[in-house]
C-alpha cells in the first residue's frame, strides 16, 4: 500500500458521512423550491406529490419575496443578530480586561461567569421568559409591584408626601408581544454569549506582548490610550472570529425563538421557514435556500480567517 | 495587564469588588432556578416567599411523575453518548491522516468540512423530516439522533483533533514506522496514548454540545427518542404555572452539563474557534 492511499482511506468515512449529509438534503430543498409542493390540498390533490410535472420555476421565490413576513423575518434575524453581538462584544472586552489580572478568587469568578454557555437553550429560554421576565410572577412583576408598593407608602407621608404623588403608578414590561418578545431573545441569548466572549478575548489577551505595553508605560501612555492602541488592536481577529461564529449560530436561533414567541409574530428565517413547513414546502424550500445565502456569505469570510491559520 | 488603579491602593478594591459583582449578576439567572426549584408550585408565585420559604424536594421526588424525567434524561444520554463515540471514531482515523499525511488538498477538505457545519438546518427541515419519515423508516429513533449529533458535530471533532494531533512531533509517528508498526498499531498504541489529553476534551466538549442540541433533537423525534431539550420545550409553563416544578426539572437538565462544562472552559477556545484563536 503506498504512501498515499492509506491516509485517504482513513478519511474517507468522514469525508462521504459529510458530503451525503450535506447533499441528499440540500439537493432535495433545492427541487422543492423550484415545484409546487404542499401537504395538504383538496383542490389540487396532485400537488400533494412531489414531481416534476408540478415544476413552478422560480414562482416560490417570487411568493417569498413578495410575503410580508419574509422581510419581516429578515429584518427581525438581522436585528435580533446584530443587537446580540453589538451586546456581546462589548460587555465580553469589558470584563475581559477586568478580570484579566490577579485578584482573590479569580477561578471562582471564572467558573462562574463561564456558566451560562452551557445551559441548554430551552432551559435558557423557559427560565427567562418565565421566572425573570414575566410581568406578574415573574422577578421583574414582583420588582415593579414592590417599587410600586413602596411609592404608595410614601404618598402618605408628611410634608415630602406630595412629592411621590407627582411619581407615575409603574408598569411591568409584557415580554410577550411581538417587539418585546425580540427584546426577551436578545436578553437571554447575550446573556447566554457575553461568557464565550469574555473566554475568547481573554485567551488572546494573554498572548498580548507584555514588553510593548510596558515601554508604552515608560513613555508615559495612558491605560486608556494603550487600551486604545495596543490592545484594541491586538483584539482586531479575536473580535472578527466573535462576530463571525456567533452570527452563524445565531442566524438559525430556534429554540428561544419558538419557547419565547410561538404565535404572536416574533418570527426569524428558521422559524418562518418551520411556519411554512406546515403545509407549503415549495415556500419553505426557497424560504431555506436564501438562509443557506445568507449564511454563505458569512461562513466565507469566516472560512477565509481561520484558513489563514490553519497551516502555521 | 498593569494598569494605574493596580497599583493604587482604591483599585486593589474596587476592580475585584466589581469583577465579583459582575460573575454573580451573571450567574444570578442559574442560582434563582435552583433556589426556585426548592419552593412549592404554589409558594414559587408568592412575592412573600420571595426569599424565605420552607424548602421542599418534593419538585424533585415528583420529577418521575409530573414529567417523565428519567426517560428523557436517560435518552439524553445515550444519544449524546454515542453520538460523542462514533464522531471520534470516525474522526479520530481522519484527523490522525491529514495531520501526518497531508496531502495538497487537506486544508480545501478541512475547510469544506467545516462549511458543512454553517449550513442552516433550518433549510433542510423538511427533506430531513421527509427521508426519515417517509422514506427511511426511522423518525424519533435513537439511531436517528445519534447519527445526527454525530454528523453535525464531526466537522468540530475533527478539526479539534486535527489541531491536537499537529502538535505531536512527526518524528516520533515516522520512527515506529521504520520499526515496521501498522498503522492501527501507531493509532492504538502512539498516537492515542500520546494525545489522550486532546482526544478527552474533544470528548467531552462533543457531549455537552450534543446534550444541549435543541434544534434536529425537538424536530426529529416526538417520544421515544425525545432528549431533555424536548421535554423541556414541550413544557414551557403557560403564564407562571408550576414553576417550582419546571424549575426543578431544568435544573436536572443542566446540571450535569454546567458542572461538565467548568473542566473544559480552556477547550472551548479551541474547539469554538477551529484553532483560530490561541
Amino acid at each position: 500500500m503506498s504512501d498515499r492511499t492509506l491516509p485517504r482511506i482513513l478519511q474517507t468515512p468522514a469525508v462521504v458521512l459529510l458530503l451525503i449529509w450535506m447533499l441528499v438534503p440540500l439537493s432535495m430543498t433545492l427541487y422543492f423550491s423550484f415545484i409546487r409542493y404542499v401537504l395538504n390540498s383538496s383542490i389540487r390533490p396532485e400537488w400533494m406529490t412531489p414531481s416534476l410535472s408540478n415544476w413552478r420555476g422560480l414562482g416560490n421565490y417570487q411568493y417569498v419575496l413578495n410575503a410580508k413576513d419574509f422581510w419581516f423575518a429578515i429584518q427581525n434575524s438581522v436585528f435580533i443578530v446584530s443587537s446580540i453581538l453589538i451586546l456581546t462584544v462589548v460587555l465580553g472586552l469589558g470584563i475581559a480586561v477586568l478580570i484579566n489580572r490577579n485578584f482573590p478568587g479569580r477561578g471562582i469568578v471564572r467558573v462562574l461567569l463561564i456558566s451560562p454557555f452551557f445551559v441548554m437553550p430551552a432551559v435558557n429560554a423557559v427560565l427567562w421568559i418565565n421566572m425573570i421576565l414575566d410581568p406578574v410572577l415573574g422577578l421583574q412583576g414582583i420588582a415593579v409591584g414592590g417599587l410600586n408598593n413602596l411609592i404608595d407608602g410614601l404618598r402618605d407621608f408628611p410634608v415630602l408626601g406630595w412629592f411621590f404623588d407627582l411619581w407615575p403608578k409603574l408598569e411591568p414590561i409584557s415580554f410577550r408581544a411581538t417587539q418585546t418578545s425580540a427584546y426577551a431573545v436578545i436578553m437571554m441569548v447575550a446573556w447566554q454569549w457575553t461568557p464565550f466572549a469574555v473566554l475568547i478575548f481573554m485567551t488572546s489577551l494573554q498572548s498580548e506582548d507584555e514588553s510593548q505595553r510596558e515601554a508604552a508605560t515608560l513613555d508615559g501612555a495612558s491605560p486608556w490610550s494603550q487600551f486604545i492602541n495596543l490592545t484594541v488592536p491586538h483584539l482586531a481577529r479575536p473580535i472578527a472570529i466573535v462576530v463571525m461564529i456567533q452570527s452563524i449560530f445565531h442566524l438559525s436561533l430556534y429554540a428561544e425563538i419558538e419557547i419565547v414567541s410561538r404565535g404572536n409574530g416574533n418570527k426569524n428565517l428558521p422559524y418562518l421557514i418551520g411556519e411554512f413547513t406546515s403545509n407549503n414546502i415549495g415556500a419553505a424550500s426557497a424560504t431555506g435556500i436564501f438562509a443557506v445565502i445568507l449564511a454563505n456569505i458569512i461562513a466565507i469570510f469566516l472560512l477565509r480567517m481561520v484558513g489563514k491559520s490553519l497551516m502555521d | 495587564m498593569a494598569t494605574v488603579s493596580q497599583n493604587s491602593k482604591l483599585g486593589n478594591i474596587l476592580w475585584p469588588t466589581l469583577a465579583w459583582g459582575i460573575a454573580l449578576v451573571f450567574f444570578f439567572p442559574i442560582f434563582w432556578l435552583v433556589f426556585t426549584s426548592f419552593k412549592t408550585d404554589a409558594d414559587a408565585v408568592k412575592p412573600e416567599f420571595l426569599f424565605f420559604f420552607t424548602p421542599t424536594l418534593e419538585n424533585y421526588t415528583n420529577m418521575t411523575e409530573n414529567y417523565d424525567y428519567w426517560r428523557f434524561a436517560t435518552n439524553s444520554v445515550i444519544t449524546s453518548t454515542f453520538a460523542t463515540i462514533f464522531a471520534l471514531f470516525v474522526g479520530v482515523p481522519a484527523a490522525y491522516a491529514m495531520a501526518f499525511n497531508p496531502s495538497r488538498h487537506t486544508k480545501d477538505i478541512l475547510m469544506w468540512m467545516l462549511s458543512t457545519k454553517m449550513l442552516p438546518a433550518a433549510a433542510v427541515l423538511y427533506p430531513m423530516t421527509f427521508l426519515t419519515k417517509n422514506f427511511l423508516g426511522i423518525f424519533d429513533t435513537h439511531f436517528l439522533v445519534i447519527l445526527v449529533l454525530c454528523l453535525i458535530n464531526l466537522p468540530i471533532v475533527i478539526w479539534m483533533l486535527f489541531t491536537y494531533f499537529k502538535e505531536i512531533p512527526k518524528e516520533i509517528i515516522e520512527a515506529s514506522k521504520m520499526d515496521g508498526v501498522t498503522t492501527w498499531g501507531e493509532i492504538k498504541d502512539i498516537l492515542i496514548p500520546l494525545a489522550w489529553g486532546g482526544i478527552a476534551s474533544t470528548a467531552l466538549l462533543t457531549f455537552i454540545f450534543c446534550w444541549n442540541e435543541a434544534y434536529w433533537t425537538v424536530r426529529l423525534t416526538t417520544i421515544d427518542a425525545a432528549t431533555l431539550s424536548k421535554l423541556i420545550e414541550g413544557n414551557r409553563a403557560p403564564e407562571g404555572l408550576f414553576f417550582g416544578r419546571l424549575s426543578a426539572v431544568s435544573t436536572a437538565a443542566i446540571a450535569p452539563i454546567v458542572i461538565l462544562g467548568w473542566f473544559c472552559q480552556k477547550q472551548l477556545v479551541q474547539g469554538l474557534t477551529f484553532g483560530a484563536v490561541k
